[in-house]
């Protein structure tokens, strides 16, 4: 059937179920927008700032498992785009991004509001394309949301000139895609699965390191099985967590630069480290010499790249893990590890992660009521800095699809309009952000979109008038010369206010769960500003550079400043 | 092991294709000493020849980051016995009347075939491996080397 390229935009984002796109018009991009009326269910949300719809798409896919759609307009639409599509890049969250283009004939020629889109998004996309005639554009539009979704996520990006939107086809889209280039790993090898096995068999001190391929592949019930039946502790990456349930004993929460002390020190005794579905990423390992240095190691994951790319293992399991998970927990053999377990239990008696009674009113205060008020629930998303990691400390997630958080490229004024794409894909979820003064000061004027929606998204702000995560650094690595970590704050009833949205103001800690409780009795956005402790510090920490033997605790809980695992 | 690599690759035509072959290099740092690509027995492919210089295991990465490339179908990195390798140069020596006869003879013994003549200079065409090239080159240094133009090595698997 003969219809335009816009019309064929619209029809494949219906065709791949696309129930909500976030994006923002200008001049090229304006047929899209004429024929989105003819698409009712295909809702579009007019977001105030290109960024964020960028990050309410990776939100939506975060918290759904669905590609997130995106779109602006050619220039600045499209370069205001940047930071969302290299933040999910960095967490391989699948997206489609839609950008206008200047005519197919003015490309070239620094038309107004040319850019090079597809040029400045080759590192930070799994593809992209322009796509410069509308024939290929049923093909193009199957393509990416066939790339963006299968083997390891990320975002496709589509350029699309004004005359292609224009322009008139009749190509239909196909069927299957393939394409050579692209290959997709089969099932795992038998050996591989077999030796891996083989080698968690034979461990005395095993740990199992889950990141966010668990989440992706919806393999968390192999995983819980896997921990039961290897009685194997399950640590995760700051992106894993929600893979496995917090309260499972054999949990050990996250690790990494600020992870529980437990799991760090663990998996620097462990015989055995098995990645599912991560990467090894620096945060995590520390100085990557001093990682895990007495344990052979297993790697589970999607992309080969991935494999010795950070660290050598012993045995590289290459596949989907909903292909190989289950076959490994198969294959395993029944164990019971109680000397390891003892250890292990003996590390976090002495280092636990702690909230304070003392009066003080902390982040970590927060994050605690929100988890028993809402008992671990709640979709939550975090913004970058201190409060990012006391949020993934504190919080015990049960299933997977409810935690979002920019890991990779760890961007500020991601948190809110995450949480507001999470809240636009799954209207019945309780959904909270938490954020810092200093980060929410970067996205907050969609705050208009939340209240323009009615979305009952819940904001919890950490305000403690510090850029806090660069004031700690500051504090112990920098001799206490903060520059430039201060910062002032807006009055915050007022900014509500003049948005219209719900505000609590927060100061004293036992307030807390009263505050979390109203705001969920308030049906549209809330605001809660939660005036915390200025200077508090995250711990446990493993230095920038230092091995993650060299684990700096909580003086509060250690008396010696650093405590060799 | 730093050392030479010769690196081959089957390549979709796309518009772009070589730019994000480059930016995988440029962003591990790696350079590259000669490219060459052009149509192949495939319509709608090419094949390319890469030579790089690197670790072994940055070369891993990179070859791993290239096949992730949707346009790139194939890469192998070839071994120097089992790989037929050539390269063209052309060489524009200084030659005198005087001189002509003494290149040529050298141009011939060697292999190498004259493109072009003129008033004081001589243009030569000379294929190679890219080792013997580098030989031709010192040969024909004393008369003067005035420009030279070289393809970058072929290579192709044999068994
Ligand atoms: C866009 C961006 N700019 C700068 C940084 C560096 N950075 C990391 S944490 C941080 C401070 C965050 O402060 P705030 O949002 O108040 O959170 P807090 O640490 O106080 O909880 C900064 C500036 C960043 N991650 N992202
Ligand atoms: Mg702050």
């Amino acid at each position: 059937m003969t219809r335009t390229g816009a019309t064929v935009v619209m029809e494949a984002l219906a065709r791949h179920g696309v129930d909500v796109m976030f994006g923002y018009p200008g001049g090229v991009v304006l047929p899209l927008y004429d024929e989105m009326l003819n698409w009712p269910q295909v809702k579009h949300v007019l977001v105030r700032h290109e960024q964020c719809a960028a990050h309410m798409a990776d939100g939506y896919a975060r918290a759904t498992g669905k590609v997130g759609v995106c779109l602006g307009t050619s220039g600045p639409g499209a370069t205001n785009l940047v930071t969302g599509i290299a933040t999910a890049m960095m967490d391989s969250v699948p997206m489609v991004v839609l950008t206008g283009q200047v005519n197919t004939w003015a490309i070239g020629t620094d038309a107004f509001q040319e850019t090079d889109i597809q040029g400045i998004t080759i590192p930070i996309t799994k593809h992209n394309y322009l796509v410069t005639d509308v024939d290929d554009l049923p093909r193009v539009m199957a393509e990416a949301f066939y790339l963006a979704n299968t083997g390891r996520k990320g975002p496709v990006l589509v350029d699309i000139p004004k005359d292609v939107f224009q322009g008139k086809t009749d190509v239909d889209f196909p069927e299957a895609t393939q394409r050579r280039g692209y290959l997709l790993p089969g099932p795992a090898l038998q050996e591989m699965i077999d030796e891996a096995a083989e080698l968690l068999n034979s461990a005395e001190r095993p740990v199992v390191i889950a990141g966010a391929g668990v989440v992706w592949s919806e393999t968390h019930k192999a995983l819980a099985e896997l921990a039961e039946k290897a009685d194997v502790p399950i640590i995760n990456s700051l992106l894993g967590l929600g893979s496995f349930d917090r309260d499972d004993p054999r949990s050990l929460g996250m690790m990494g630069m600020h992870g529980e002390a437990a799991g760090t020190i663990a998996t620097q005794h462990a015989d055995l480290v098995i990645g599912i579905g991560m990467r090894f990423d620096d945060r995590l390992t520390g100085k990557m010499s001093g990682f895990a240095p007495n344990a052979r190691k297993i790697h589970f994951d999607i992309d080969p790249t991935e494999f010795g790319k950070a660290i050598p293992a012993y045995c590289r399991v290459l596949g989907d893990l909903a292909d190989s998970l289950p076959r490994f927990v198969q294959a395993v053999k029944p164990a019971k590890h109680p000397e390891w377990w003892a250890e292990i239990r003996r590390w976090r008696e002495s280092y636990p992660l702690i909230v304070p009674d003392d009066g003080r009113f902390l982040a970590r205060h927060v994050v605690d009521s929100l988890n028993r008020v809402t008992k671990g629930n709640a979709v939550v998303s975090t913004d970058v800095g201190q409060h990012q990691m006391w949020a993934a400390q504190f919080y015990k997630f049960h299933q997977p699809f409810n935690w979002l958080s920019s890991g990779g490229l760890g961007t500020m004024g991601y948190g809110f309009p995450a949480a507001m794409g999470a809240q636009f894909a799954r209207p019945d979820a309780e959904v909270w952000c938490v954020v810092g003064d200093g980060g929410f000061q970067m996205t907050l004027q969609e705050l208009i979109v939340a209240a323009e929606h009615k979305l009952p998204v819940k904001i919890a702000l950490i305000n403690n008038g510090f850029l806090g995560m660069i004031r700690q650094w500051q504090e112990m690595f920098y001799d206490n010369r903060y520059s430039h970590a201060h910062m002032a704050n807006p009055d915050y009833s007022k900014l509500a206010e003049a948005y219209g949205v719900g505000f609590i103001r927060v100061t004293k800690q036992e307030d807390m769960d009263e505050a979390v409780r109203q705001a969920e009795a308030i049906d549209g956005p809330v605001l809660v500003e939660c005036v915390v402790q200025m200077e508090e510090n995250v711990y446990p920490m493993v230095a920038a550079g230092a091995a993650n033997d060299d684990l700096i605790m909580d003086p509060a809980v250690a008396p010696r400043e650093k405590v060799k695992a | 092991m730093r050392r030479q690599h010769v690196v081959t690759a089957l390549l979709e035509n796309q518009v772009g294709t070589l730019n994000r072959l480059t930016s995988v290099f440029r962003r591990k740092g790696v350079s590259l000493e000669s490219l060459s690509v052009g149509d192949c027995e495939q319509s709608g492919y090419s094949r390319m020849t890469l030579v790089v210089s690197g670790d072994d295991s940055d070369l891993n990465v990179v070859m791993g980051q290239l096949l992730k490339l949707l346009d790139v179908v194939d890469i192998q990195d070839l071994k120097v016995d089992s790989s037929v390798r050539r390269e063209l140069a052309l060489v524009r020596v200084g030659a005198s009347p005087q001189q002509r006869g003494e290149i040529i003879e050298v141009v011939h013994v060697m292999g190498g075939r004259v493109a072009h003549l003129a008033k004081d200079d001589l243009t030569v065409e000379f294929t190679d491996e890219p080792r013997k090239i580098e030989h031709f080159l010192s040969l024909m240094e004393p008369y003067g080397l005035r420009e030279v133009v070289r393809t970058g090595t072929a290579a192709m698997r044999v068994d």
